[in-house]
């Protein structure tokens, strides 16, 4: 991966000569960058927004506003998980969706203090008991997807930049601007949720 | 003491611990009440299998059309971006040019697509496959942990690995071999990632690369670098090398029972 393209003085290079044989047209090497940053993870970013907005259709037009945001702002990439930067931006540009689209699947969860405050204090202990693993495991998919589809959508969110994204906590907190233990009680109350759904679905 | 009672925080470590988020210490000691503690390993499992549930929801496909729309996007951002002056030079070629930039864009992709197919073409970068073993393996020694998730249980460590890499070697338990699981990492081979295990024996770590692409299948073969003893073998998709300070049979002897 081209560390140079993204070096400040890079952008400012001028014009590469228009016409060159061979030469590839980018003048900043933003769509170069494009191409080596975000395109390798179009079926992550595809997979994420998928989950987010509940919609294959709705992803698909999210994932473009997102790739038209990281083409934008690709300066900005700092070289380093480029997977990570990509799905924050997806992440980014679902919510503004959502707030556009459906502003009520985020008002119903809306309160996020009132579910970080629960789960932070003796609340996570109270969840229901985690059913047997066997059930869970007997679960058929689309069981299981209508159950993700019905968690508020912080909760929802914390399931999927973890379970189906594979982020790490650390890189989770990061994307949402909270602290790392928020992120771990989002998490266990969601799979608790999960659980429980899932369970009460047979 | 009410063993049944699982307290809040041990919630949130039983989480930490199926998403291979708590360091080696922490682990260990975690592993160890679950053994201890049949609520809190019915806990772990129920996660556990929750997470693997999830992990097997299918994954929305990417339309050849939608990736061509959006590779095109990073193409016609050079265009427009371009200067008006070197624009008004360059308009004699700019259908000529979008094509170009779509056929880059192609290209690109079918390189990364490809990238584990060259991945053992030998002599790359002056380096044998077994150096690069070799070197890796003593990085990870000299690195603060081998592993960069922890866990003894293969099925935390398999789909830690699918969610990186979407690619995974069967992490086979062998704790009752005396070859208990360390954990996971993912190794950089040239421009590659390679799905790696660690493996524990006595006081020796055994190091387990996996590089998928690979349709050889070839008998295990000890070969020696760097001081290290490597077994080589290729089956299932994989090219595997396992490495340690083992001796050459024993470590002969741990890739018979991986292969089982």
């Amino acid at each position: 991966m081209s560390i140079v393209a993204g070096m400040p003085g890079a952008a400012q290079r001028g014009p590469s000569r228009p016409g060159g044989r061979q030469q590839v047209v980018n003048s900043d090497g933003s769509g170069e960058r494009f191409r080596e940053v975000v395109m390798p993870h179009l079926a992550d970013a595809l997979s994420l927004a998928r989950w987010l907005t509940g919609s294959a259709h709705d992803a698909e037009d999210v994932v473009q506003d997102a790739c038209i945001r990281a083409l934008a702002g690709i300066d900005r990439y700092d070289g380093r998980n480029a997977r990570a930067w990509v799905l924050a931006i997806v992440r980014n540009t679902c919510f503004t969706w959502l707030a556009k689209h459906r502003p009520r699947s985020l008002i119903v969860a809306g309160d996020i203090s009132a579910i970080d405050e629960l789960a932070q204090t003796s609340a996570v202990g109270e969840l229901p008991a985690t059913p047997e693993a066997e059930l869970i495991r007997k679960a058929d998919l689309a069981t299981v997807e209508t159950a993700i589809a019905a968690l508020p959508h912080l909760l929802r969110e914390a399931l999927v930049l973890r379970d189906v994204s594979g982020l790490s906590y650390k890189e989770i907190a990061a994307m949402l601007s909270v602290p790392i233990g928020t992120v771990m009680s989002r998490l266990a109350r969601a799979r608790a949720q999960l659980a429980a759904a899932v369970a009460e679905a047979r | 003491m009410a063993e049944n009672l699982i307290q809040p925080g041990d919630i949130l470590l039983l989480h930490a611990l199926a998403d291979g988020e708590l360091d080696t210490v922490s682990a260990m000691a975690l592993e160890q009440r679950l053994a201890a503690e049949p609520a809190l390993e019915a806990e772990f499992q129920s996660i556990v299998a929750l997470k693997e549930k999830v992990a097997s929801l299918g994954r929305p496909a990417i339309s050849p059309d939608f990736h061509e729309r959006m590779a095109a996007l990073g193409a016609g951002a050079s265009a427009s971006t371009r200067p008006p002056a070197a624009n008004r030079l360059a308009r004699g070629w700019q259908g000529w040019q979008g094509w170009q930039n779509i056929a880059a864009a192609v290209l690109v992709t079918a390189l990364v697509a490809s990238g584990a197919t060259y991945l053992l073409a030998p002599g790359r970068s002056g380096m044998s496959m077994e150096d690069i073993v070799a070197a890796s393996h003593r990085r990870s020694l000299l690195a603060a942990s081998p592993v960069d998730i922890v866990s003894s249980d293969r099925h935390t460590v398999k789909p830690w690995l699918d969610a990186k890499l979407g690619i995974s070697p069967p992490a086979t338990d062998l704790a009752a071999q005396g070859y208990p699981l360390l954990g996971g990492r993912v190794d950089v081979v040239g421009a590659d990632a390679v799905p790696t295990l660690v493996y524990r024996h006595n006081e020796h770590l055994i190091t387990l690369m996996a590089a998928p692409g690979t349709k050889a299948i070839t008998p295990p073969a000890s070969e020696t670098a760097g001081g290290y003893n490597i077994v080589h073998w290729s089956e299932g998709g994989f090219s595997f090398w396992a490495i340690s300070d083992l001796e050459a049979a024993e470590l002969m002897t741990f890739v018979a029972d991986y292969r089982g």
